[in-house]
């Protein structure tokens, strides 16, 4: 069974029956009990900042970017590959879009040829991964590295402003507002619903699944496996590219770096979510969960007034803890 | 039961009886709910697989828990050595224990070889060897001849008969009954959890001893094969080659008929069962199926056209354990279960329906069609890998080693699914180690180093007939057989 290579120890968990239940626990639920603790104890510090209407929907406005790129990330772990580009593949779509646009691209136009050329850098990596069948994380780590280079070729260094009439539009795709309610929050159901779809009542997500928990078995059964693993890996591009379009239309130009830190946040959220009732594996739910949980720390954290040096240690300490408690919770699945 | 020094002492059961969590209990890797487990007639607790060792014993296990790319002496000293005081292996003492135990199981190979250089037979001198190490008294093996050829398998058993003399004791489950009517000195049946009857040696028939185990009497043997008519060709396969395992290989399958390929381990039969399923390529030759070209680029192209594989090795290349069982009966037909409506999202009641249509055909034992396969007996696992074929309109199904580590009730079950298979049209290829079950096919082709080398039908297909003549071939070349070099 070849499943993502974070999982290496394939023994079961002995120990006490008390131990092993609340590892039990733990695995199935302790992405959500983590959830709860959080939201409580923002709460009491916070209580007129935190648990109010106002910044509930600024939350899910924060989860909105990552849960578009974490669930493509879903996707390529659960065909049991990597994507280490999307953070820098955002970046770069975000400055491509202010770039056409600079260059008087209609703002739709622009958007298509990103979003598509997002898909297309998925496919080079899906096909350079099961075509020539370079190593994902490797591939992905040199694509990532290529992608910055691009980057830097198209913008010198400096962020792109946007021109004055698409300065209008664009920004009200990412701020305008519904119900009082953020446009990217709406991106993000949608998304999260068609990956959902995908997964469950598809063929190609019940093929995404056989070839990530057991190649061999999956092209055994005639599943076509380049073919799938190869789709992951557009999705994760696509996905990526619509994330970066948004982070220039939130903020209203073209950063060079401002999608980089997607990739570990989207990787934290995707394995805490893999806790999320089901034993280790990945799926979109507990990906939103996941991008939930993540969110809420971000944010009263934020609000407390906390210095960004430990913001850093709380993300990399996160991606840690997500993996550990994904790795307990799939060795129980065993 | 009591397992004897110097003995050795058989354990019989049909999947699912007990044999492994008993074996896991005695492992430490399980505990009793109730019981006690007594070494030298001192009750012992058994924790964790370390208290097990230090109690002397040893548990060899089916895939042989080897360091493929570590010297036989690497693997050897696993377990047993212990660091010097600084912390490193003490490579002096290893190789002179390691040399020692060699001598003694007689190793015609040099201690410095990769396992994964080693042959299948080899690779279990190199477990024995270190369970010596280990200063084992007590060595389980589990269906250690499952993938042995003839000749390892009787070096296996001298191993064994001289490490029982030894004072050595050896537990050694199996399905082959023959092996333990042979080597076994106690014999112990289990069946549905419970210890049913213990044998002696010579106390008892080879009647009696699957009554024990089925818990009813069985038919020991197929009597007579009719000649049944077969329809026209179905699969014609000819001169196909691809190094080094198959070499110039033609034959033809016909509707309606059950054709087996006997061989010896390692001899190209699941190469040959690879490239009509499209999984390996061949380098020369073609094949017709339908008085149409064939020529699979894929698993996929090859299941388009109505073929099915069931591949050597169930767990690894046959199922998802952890998804449940609709999800693998559906895993070759996603597709048949879509609804009609654009974007074909799929029908999950029709999918469980499937599979719970499949599980009654093949009479699986499990509570639901949402039971994990990981859960089932070895079997019934069997039986879904089987049963996920079933869900498709085949017409070519190719079944590799169908009853390995299955017990005779199921074995039976198979055979009745295949021939039912057969009979309503489609052409059915049987590679089988178990040469006297290949009494049940229509056509029996020898393989031999990768070549046809004969073709027996009704009465000659028995096994004496068919090993004198896969040996008469290999007498007549020099080189031994080909080995079964895959871990």
């Amino acid at each position: 069974m070849s499943g993502p290579t974070f999982f290496t120890s394939r023994d079961r968990i002995k120990g006490r029956p008390l131990v092993r239940t609340g590892l039990v626990l733990a695995g199935r639920y302790g992405t959500l009990v983590g959830l709860g603790i959080l939201v409580v104890w923002f709460s009491i510090a916070l209580p007129l900042y935190f648990p109010t209407v106002d910044n509930f929907v600024n939350v899910l406005d924060q989860c909105a970017l990552s849960a578009i790129v974490a669930g493509g990330l879903t996707i390529v772990l659960i065909a049991g590959e990597f994507d280490l580009s999307i953070g820098q593949h955002a970046s770069l779509a975000g400055v491509l879009v202010a770039r056409l646009l600079i260059s008087g691209l209609p703002v739709p136009a622009a958007i298509v040829l990103v979003l598509g050329l997002g898909a297309l850098i998925g496919l080079v990596n899906g096909l350079i991964v099961t075509q020539l069948r370079v190593n994902a994380l490797i591939t992905t780590l040199g694509m990532g590295t290529v992608l910055v280079g691009i980057n830097y070729y198209i913008t010198g260094g400096l962020p792109l402003t946007l021109p004055a009439g698409a300065s209008d539009y664009l920004p009200t795709l990412g701020l305008g507002r519904f119900l009082s309610i953020p446009y990217p929050v709406y991106y993000m159901v949608v998304v999260l619903v068609v990956l959902w779809v995908i997964l469950n009542r598809m063929a190609i997500g019940e093929h995404l699944q056989a070839v990530g928990g057991n190649v061999e078995a999956a092209r055994l059964s005639g599943v076509r496996v380049e073919r799938t693993k190869t789709f992951a890996f557009v999705c994760a591009g696509l996905l990526a590219a619509t994330t970066g379009v948004l982070i220039t239309a939130e903020i209203g130009s073209g950063q060079i770096v401002a999608g980089d830190s997607f990739t570990l946040s989207s990787f934290a959220a995707v394995f805490l979510g893999s806790a999320v009732l089901r034993e280790g594996d990945f799926h979109i739910v507990g990906t939103f969960v996941g991008v939930l949980l993540v969110a809420v720390g971000f944010n009263g954290l934020a609000i407390m007034g906390v210095a960004s040096s430990a913001m850093y240690l709380f993300q990399g300490l996160l991606l840690i803890g997500a993996v550990a408690l994904s790795t307990v919770s799939r060795r129980l699945g065993e | 039961m009591e397992v004897l020094p110097g003995a050795v002492h058989g354990l019989v059961g049909a999947n699912g009886a007990g044999k492994s969590t008993l074996l896991k209990i005695m492992a430490g890797v399980e505990r009793p709910d109730d019981g006690v487990v007594l070494c030298d007639g001192a009750a012992v607790t058994l924790t964790s697989p370390r208290d097990s060792r230090r109690m002397g014993m040893s548990f060899i296990h089916q895939e042989l828990n080897l360091v493929p790319k570590f010297s036989a002496l690497q693997n050897m000293g696993l377990e047993a050595v212990r660091p010097t005081r600084l912390g490193l292996v003490d490579s002096a003492a290893r190789s002179s224990r390691a040399a020692e135990v060699a001598d003694r199981l007689h190793f015609d190979f040099s201690l410095s070889r990769p396992v994964e250089k080693l042959t299948v037979g080899q690779r279990w001198m190199v477990s024995i060897g270190r369970a010596l190490m280990a200063n084992a008294r007590l060595i389980a093996m589990d269906e250690p001849t499952a993938s042995l050829a003839q000749r390892e398998s009787e070096a296996l058993f001298a191993t064994i008969a001289q490490l029982a003399k030894e004072g050595v004791a050896i537990l050694y489950v199996t399905h082959r009954l023959v092996e333990v009517m042979s080597i076994c000195d106690y014999v112990t049946v289990l069946r549905d959890g419970k210890v049913q009857v213990e044998f002696r040696s010579g106390s008892y028939s080879e009647g009696q001893l699957i009554a024990a185990i089925t818990g009813e009497a069985v038919a020991a043997k197929k009597t007579g094969t009719i000649d049944r008519a077969v329809g026209e060709v179905l699969l014609d396969v000819r001169h196909i080659s691809r190094r080094p395992r198959v070499h110039d290989v033609s034959f033809s399958l016909h509707r309606g008929e059950v054709l087996g390929l006997a061989g010896l381990v390692g001899s190209g039969r699941t190469e040959i069962a690879r490239i009509v399923f499209g999984a390996d390529q061949p380098e020369y030759g073609v094949m017709d199926l339908d008085g149409k070209r064939y020529a699979p680029g894929s698993t996929y192209a090859a299941v388009r056209r109505g073929v099915s594989l069931v591949p050597e090795e169930r767990r690894s290349e046959g199922l998802l354990l952890r998804q449940d069982i609709t999800f693998n009966i559906n895993l070759p037909s996603w597709e048949l279960a879509q609804g009609k409506m654009w974007p074909h999202l799929l029908n999950l009641g029709k999918a469980r329906e499937r599979a719970r249509d499949v599980c009654e055909r093949l009479r699986v034992k499990a509570s639901s069609s949402s039971t994990p396969v990981r859960t089932l007996s070895g079997g019934n696992q069997q039986k879904i890998v089987i049963g996920k074929w079933l869900a498709r309109a085949s017409k070519v199904f190719v079944l590799d080693e169908p009853t390995r580590g299955v017990d005779v009730a199921t074995r039976a079950e198979i055979f009745r699914v295949i021939r039912g298979l057969a009979d309503s049209g489609m052409g059915v290829m049987v590679i089988s180690s178990e040469l006297e079950e290949l009494g049940m096919c229509d056509r029996v082709l020898v393989v031999v180093e990768g070549r046809v080398i004969g073709e027996l039908r009704g009465p000659d297909m028995n096994e004496a007939t068919i090993l004198n003549v896969i040996y008469r071939e290999l007498a007549k070349s020099t080189s031994l057989p080909p080995i079964d070099a895959r871990a």
